[in-house]
């Protein structure tokens, strides 16, 4: 199984203070804030690790039907710049994340050596709609041409706990897959 | 503090946040944070942080958990205030 998460580095710094008091206490492990304050751009950091943890977050939710709101209980480990692992409990994940300037683009996965093919892109009109529902159609077109069904009868539903899961007319396809939108990027990953 | 006091309360901290104007329009007790608001989810944690300031609380981290809706914010405010 899969998860991504994209964080818009410049959509953060807008959305968000994670300066503000008792921010860092309620997200992140002290070893977390110590990867934080040790690096050149705590910032970039910052969004790093939260990435880890929300493309990890959508792994666990696929995996165990369950919703949770605690950013803290999932531990990042860093193994490289690059990569890392987030563990929850007895479950860990492995990540990879890209990080530009303008964003961090992170996939975890349930199974290290899982193929995963993934495909990020820049809206022009980030309104929140229109960009899920560009998101939405871009995602359907790949996966379309991979399964070989015909994009018309493709749809995106989403269970109680919030996992979207596609639907060739009414038979639900295996494929899993993530979706992510923050700011001006979009990506999805199956 | 009614219940429809609190519900109003809880409308305003959530405001600042919110990316879904019909379910904001619509809030009530069954409103999700993320599913129906598309609060996102670092933007949570900005909405509990100004529960604590607003209600002089504090919330730990396995209260939190539960806090994806109006109905559970709801309880754990009341919980927290009724145990000071």
């Amino acid at each position: 199984m899969i998860g991504n998460d994209i964080v818009d580095l410049e959509q953060a710094a807008t959305d968000s203070n994670w300066k503000r008091p008792r921010f860092l206490d309620k997200v992140f492990t002290q070893q977390e804030q110590d990867y934080i304050f040790s690096a050149e751009d705590p910032h970039q950091r910052v969004w790093l690790l939260w990435s880890m943890k929300e493309a990890a977050y959508k792994v666990q939710v696929q995996q165990f039907g369950t919703r949770f709101f605690n950013p803290k209980r999932l531990e990042c480990k860093l193994l490289s710049i690059k990569k890392g692992l987030v563990s929850i409990g007895d479950d860990t994940y492995f990540t990879r994340s890209e990080i530009t300037k303008d964003y961090i683009y992170t996939i975890a996965k349930q199974d290290k050596a899982q193929k995963v093919n993934t495909s990020m892109f820049k809206t022009e009109y980030p309104a929140y709609k229109t960009q899920s529902d560009t998101l939405k159609h871009n995602f359907l077109k790949a996966i379309s041409k991979k399964e070989g069904v015909a994009f018309e009868t493709l749809d995106i539903k989403k269970t109680a706990a919030g996992v979207p899961q596609v639907f060739s007319n009414a038979l639900k396809l295996s494929t899993s897959f993530s979706l992510t939108h923050c700011g001006r990027f979009s990506g999805f990953a199956y | 503090m009614t219940k429809e006091e609190l519900i109003a309360k809880l409308k305003t901290i959530v405001q600042p946040y919110i990316q879904d104007e019909d379910a904001f329009k619509n809030l009530n007790e069954n409103t999700d944070f993320i599913n129906d608001l598309k609060i996102n989810s670092a933007n949570l944690v900005d909405v509990i942080l100004d529960v604590e300031d607003e209600f002089d609380i504090r919330i730990e981290n396995d209260d939190m958990e539960k806090m994806i809706s109006v109905k559970a914010a709801m309880d754990l405010v009341n919980e927290k205030l009724a145990a000071t």
